[in-house]
């Protein structure tokens, strides 16, 4: 077997894992038990916590695949950099769409402009401008050395996002697990929860190893096209005689 | 060196930026204001929002609304809120009220519930709304 054909069936398992994994946490989703105050509201924790922090690692990898093309000067690093920020673009805005779903019913409403929220936007946007950016420069090499710094800088947000609830009187609520002491959830819960979030992860390392691969055939045609030697448009195309024997231009001397 | 120099100075350049963007959101950052900070520093007849938990035993119902307490532990806030309280509303529940101080009650006309960060089953008898210390700041 070709490196590539064992590399696209490494990627091939990784999909089936991915959705066998999801499939799994949909199903511990339905069968935990609700919780106390919210009841069923509560099965949005599934889908929105794991969303978030796959956008926080897809924007860590995103940190380090830039620092590495920084330092070995491939391009293969930037490529992952940029598929990674995608991703957690995509992740991102479905965790502000979950958890707006999930406010209404709780909070009362569907947004409203606290201390997670507002930074939560803010990263969003800042991300998406990473991506806007990308597409200004078609060099590949000026554009990853030019977005390298958003791509390094950005990710500081994902410490203030997260200590929000703690440095600002927020009405989201603190942290659940990843706080100073025990895990204020019960077991069961806990359960579908970081089966979830580890499901979601699966379905974003697949996704990025597509997007690298359509980065890597979009590269490679744009240097064989560059490379190629074959006529362009307008080789038949000749320029003008200025042949004072044939052509238009002599009719009007010779009347 | 060079090199990192056209690196350091644009990445320093967008890090003061971000600190500054955030030094200066901080105050608006603060969502609410809990009852030892109401205390503290009245403001009489201005739009504010109050967080804090309902005090069990202190719901009323009334004509136009629902009248209660709110607590961070220290400091109770006898509050009057007009309209349906929100479905989640109960004794023990966190909540965030947007309305006027007048010295003695907190007139309220939006009320948002303010979810704490525990998630428990319905036998596990694990949850404590007793202690309000997430509005003890």
């Amino acid at each position: 077997m070709n490196p590539a054909a064992t590399q696209s069936a490494r990627r091939d398992w990784l999909g089936i894992v991915a959705a066998v994994a999801i499939l799994g946490a949909f199903i511990l989703a339905l069968l935990s038990p609700p919780d106390r105050v919210q009841g069923d509201l509560t099965r949005m924790l599934y889908i929105h916590v794991p969303t978030i922090l796959t956008a926080y690692l897809a924007f860590i990898v995103t940190t380090v695949a830039t620092i590495a093309y920084l330092v070995s000067r491939r391009l293969s690093w930037d490529r992952l950099a940029a598929s990674s920020a995608e991703v957690g673009v995509v992740f991102l805005g479905l965790a502000i769409l979950t958890g707006m779903v999930w406010g209404k019913p709780v909070w009362g409403v569907w947004w409203t402009w606290d201390a997670r929220l507002t930074t939560t936007a803010l990263m969003f946007f800042i991300y998406l401008g990473y991506l806007g950016l990308r597409r200004g420069i078609s060099d590949p090499v000026a554009r990853a050395r030019r977005s390298a710094i958003l791509g390094i800088v950005a990710v500081a947000q994902i410490p203030i996002v997260h200590f929000s609830v703690t440095w600002w009187n927020a009405l989201h609520q603190p942290p659940t697990i990843l706080r100073p002491g025990d895990p204020q959830i019960d077991t069961p819960l806990l359960i579908a929860l970081l089966v979830g979030i580890g499901a979601f992860m699966l379905v974003y390392a697949w996704l990025v190893a597509r997007r690298v691969e359509l980065e890597r055939h979009e590269a490679a045609r744009l240097d064989a096209a560059i490379d190629d030697a074959a006529p362009v448009a307008g080789d038949a195309i000749t320029s003008p005689s200025l042949d004072a024997a044939t052509g238009p231009s002599t009719r009007g001397a010779g009347t | 060196m060079k090199r990192y120099w056209r690196f350091i100075v644009p990445a320093g350049l967008l890090v003061a930026v971000l600190v500054v963007l955030l030094i200066n959101l901080s105050s608006s950052l603060v969502y609410f204001i809990t009852p030892t900070e109401l205390e503290a520093a009245p403001v009489v007849d201005d739009r504010q929002r109050l967080g804090g938990q309902v005090v069990a035993g202190t719901v009323v119902e009334v004509d136009d609304g629902v009248e209660f307490s709110v607590t961070d532990g220290r400091v109770e806030v006898a509050v009057h809120h007009v309209g349906a309280p929100q479905d989640l509303f109960a004794e023990g529940i966190g909540v965030v009220l947007e309305g006027t101080w007048d010295g003695a009650v907190f007139a309220s006309d939006t009320m948002l519930i303010k979810h704490d960060e525990q998630y428990r089953t319905e036998d596990g008898q694990e949850y404590d709304p007793g202690a309000p210390e997430s509005f003890d700041t």
